[in-house]
């Protein structure tokens, strides 16, 4: 098969689609105010600086990205009409839309995409840092033309140019001055269906519909208010009421939103998380004895009782899982099932079994050995994990205690310091694996002091080379290969153990349609969402 | 103590009611591995059973006895309480005794350190020392005595400086005994009544406190608390009112009992108060 990866999309066809999405269906009606709950207030609105989910909840109203996706995670047209990759996957070249224009009427060009690349993305973004590292230059032959030179191929760059991960930024507004600490964070400018007007703090960002939005007819809500309700009792009786209409993440306790999805007024929306897809895991700290034994790992990975932990400590929001990457990546081939099934209902049996073996037999007092195991500091979910999971080691003989510490200290335990036996985290999935994958087992990401990566300290070079090779395959069937290799090695050697994929839950009220419909869910711009 | 004293103790119905309910804290605590085997921590059942349904006090979101929880956690709640309690005792009264009895200089510069801790709010203060500690038994202990001790300390203080200028410790002085013999053989024993009448009272404190530390997650990982049991169960309390309410009502009526004792220890030993 020759290697012909040039995709072009036809502009028509993004026009298409647009006037296909611009042609109001009979129900759809103009006006209407959207309340949604954030949790916690962000800390700024720059969500060029600041991954930080509350950030990206807002910002993502404001800025337009080059591309949407669908919930196949297939790109869409946005601010560029079509795109072309080049055979050797070297250049990208992006068609702009022409008479876009930024909420202070200036003009969207290219030099505004060569700007929020090369200055911002590139050299600020916390992600953007790795994403865009192959990006050599943006060439701005005309105002609506964005050719992006790579150093080597970087298909997975293509997955993360929303406008929730690559916020499109005014070259006029934010050239001028520091970009980390612009003064217009806090007011932003972007392209987006709406506009910022006031933002008080401790209370609600105000965002108001813009007039000459780019797609024609939208936005169909006047107003989003994002309020910021500090109690969780609070948060669900404001949506129970109906004063409030979405409500996304863990502002809901999964307990709550069970009470609230049985009232009449309310849907709860599980999709919307496809291009974050958390997968939790147990860590095991393996240069450390015995979980330098690949043996003792598994016989951990065993032990877990899956549909035990989403049932009762999830409330049912979950699916069981064995590897790092999640069966959202279905659709793109990149999930593999073809891996050692943990989930098996004699785990514990395998589990004891694999222990003898391994020269950890039970003593007189049926323990086989002790570890301290850290209690994950993000609240009460995993604070029952970690109580969980003393239970089941202790079916397997093994004596954990257990520590809690705060967010800080802990971080600096498993990411700095690896002074610790045992512990639990969940990694987002993200775009692509390159970008929330690896950073879990490449050898790359063992990086003393850098925060969700490599904790676990494991890594061989076999795999590395086969992420390595993932990372700049441009064919998706090959790539896809490779992805199915390392999940069968790495869920068998289970430096870490995958447990479940976690469904977050927006709380939505019905009278509003249309809100989740991207894979990035709350992190969309919601154009399309309309009142009844 | 004299069989006076005895009689007004026990004399009074409120002094027993509470004798009776913390008699059966300490019988459960003592004998909880005998009336619950479980391990209060171990999966025993599905979760949230209502009570009386194969487990007396039902079970929580794990599936994890509330009985169980409830003697484990009056060992843990109790052992704690006492044990920072005497703590506080043992220091608050050592550091009062030594200001009280020298007085000037030294008591200046003890008193100023006492009012030091004193103008700290007792339960932050608590927190901060449990945070940066990490949590463990040992940690919630020292952060209990450290807030509890200052009242102490003063009580003492006072009682010293008053018996200090008597006949029969001047006498003392004066026969040529050393000062630690007089503090500790002739003051001591006598201002024993108040320091009794606070430390008791210090102990229901030390219940609340350790409660509260808990009920925030900050209590010992390893120990089943009643404070814990309430922290776990209040995301629940519309579906399972029983895993806050049963745990809740134990501290009530302990620290209830202990305030009984107290006030009854308070009227036996308080001289004004006894009939001629």
């Amino acid at each position: 098969m020759r290697l012909v990866r040039s995709l072009v999309v036809v502009a028509g066809l993004g026009l298409t689609a647009l006037s296909l999405a611009a042609v109001p269906a009979l129900a759809q009606k103009r006006g209407g105010t959207l309340v949604q709950i954030t949790q916690p207030e962000p800390p700024t609105l720059g969500s060029y600086v600041s991954t930080a989910n509350p950030v990206g909840q807002v910002a993502s109203k404001i800025y337009d990205g080059l591309l949407e996706y669908d919930f196949d995670l297939k790109p869409l047209p946005s601010l560029a009409e079509s795109w072309t990759v080049a055979e050797d996957g070297k250049t990208v070249t992006f068609k702009l839309r022409s008479g876009v224009k930024f909420h202070d009427g200036k003009p969207f060009t290219s030099a505004d995409v060569q700007f929020t690349f090369m200055e911002v993305l590139k050299k600020v973004h916390p992600r953007g840092i790795n994403t865009f590292a192959e990006v050599t230059a943006v060439e701005t032959p005309d105002p609506q033309t964005a050719i992006f030179r790579l150093n080597r191929p970087a298909p997975y760059m293509m997955a993360a140019l929303s406008g929730y991960e690559s916020p499109i930024l005014p070259k006029h507004v934010f050239s001028q001055g520091d970009i980390r600490t612009h003064q217009n964070a806090n007011s932003p400018v972007g392209t987006g269906p709406f506009k910022f007007v006031e933002w008080r703090r401790g209370e609600f960002v105000r965002l108001d519909r813009n007039a000459d939005y780019w797609k024609p007819g939208l936005p169909y809500l006047d107003r989003i208010v994002v309020r910021f309700i500090g109690d969780t009792g609070t948060r669900a009786a404001a949506l129970e009421k109906g004063e409030a209409h979405i409500a996304g993440f863990g502002a809901v306790p999964y307990n709550d939103v069970k009470k609230l999805e049985k009232l009449p007024n309310i849907q709860i929306v599980t999709r919307g998380y496809e291009m974050l897809s958390p997968v939790v895991e147990l860590m095991f700290n393996t240069k450390k004895a015995p979980f330098d034994n690949v043996k003792v790992r598994q016989a951990i990975s065993y032990a877990i009782d899956r549909k035990f932990v989403i049932d009762n400590i999830w409330f049912g929001f979950g699916k069981p899982t064995n590897g790092p990457i999640s069966s959202n990546f279905a659709p793109t081939g990149l999930y593999s099932a073809d891996v050692t099934n943990y989930n098996v209902p004699d785990g514990v049996e395998r589990a004891n079994k694999l222990l003898d073996e391994a020269g950890f037999p039970r003593k007189a007092d049926g323990i086989r050995f002790e570890i301290t195991h850290d209690i994950t500091p993000y609240g009460e979910e995993w604070r029952r994990f970690g109580e969980y999971t003393q239970q089941a080691l202790a079916r397997i003989g093994i004596k954990a205690n257990l520590r809690y510490e705060d967010v800080a200290t802990w971080l600096k335990r498993i990411y700095t310091d690896y002074d610790y036996d045992m512990s639990s985290n969940h990694l987002f999935n993200l775009a692509d694996p390159v970008l929330g994958v690896h950073r879990a087992f490449h050898s790359r990401f063992i990086r003393p002091g850098t925060v969700f990566v490599n904790g676990v300290r494991w890594s061989t070079p076999h795999t590395d080379q086969l992420m390595d090779q993932a990372t700049i395959e441009p064919d998706a069937k090959k790539r896809a290969a490779l992805y199915a290799e390392v999940q069968k090695i790495v869920v068998d050697q289970a430096p870490l153990a995958w447990t479940h994929e976690i469904s977050f839950a927006t709380v939505l009220d019905k009278r509003y349609r249309d809100v989740i419909v991207s894979p990035l869910g709350l992190f969309s711009s919601f154009d399309r969402a309309w009142r009844e | 103590m004299t069989s006076s004293f005895w009689i007004r103790f026990l004399g009074n119905p409120r002094v027993l009611l509470g004798l009776i309910w913390l008699a059966l804290v300490v019988i459960g605590a003592l004998a909880a591995p005998l009336i619950a085997p479980l391990d209060p921590f171990a999966i025993s059942g599905k979760p949230f059973v209502r009570p009386m349904d194969g487990f007396l006090f039902g079970t929580d979101s794990l599936g994890r006895s509330v009985w169980s929880g409830l003697v484990h956690g009056a060992r843990t709640t109790l052992l704690i309480a006492i044990i920072a309690t005497l703590a506080a005792v043992a220091f608050g009264g050592l550091l009062g005794a030594l200001s009280g009895f020298y007085g000037g200089r030294t008591d200046n510069l003890l008193m100023r350190i006492t009012e030091f801790f004193q103008t700290i709010p007792s339960f932050i203060f608590a927190i901060l020392l449990v945070a940066v500690l990490s949590p463990s038994a040992t940690s919630v202990v020292v952060a209990i005595a450290t807030v509890s001790w200052p009242p102490i300390a003063r009580i003492v203080r006072a009682e010293v400086m008053s018996l200090r200028s008597r006949e029969f410790i001047q006498a003392a002085v004066t026969l040529g005994e050393r000062d630690f013999v007089i503090l500790f053989r002739q003051i001591l024993p006598n201002a024993l009544s108040p320091l009794i009448v606070t430390g008791s009272l210090l102990v229901a404190t030390a219940i609340l406190t350790e409660s509260a530390l808990s009920f925030l997650g900050l209590g010992a990982p390893n120990f089943m608390s009643w404070g814990f049991m309430i922290g776990a169960g209040r995301s629940f309390l519309r579906d399972a009112w029983w895993l806050v309410a049963i745990p809740g009502i134990a501290i009530l009526l302990t620290v209830l009992s202990i305030n009984l004792v107290g006030e009854g220890l308070n009227d036996a030993l308080n001289p004004r108060l006894r009939t001629p």
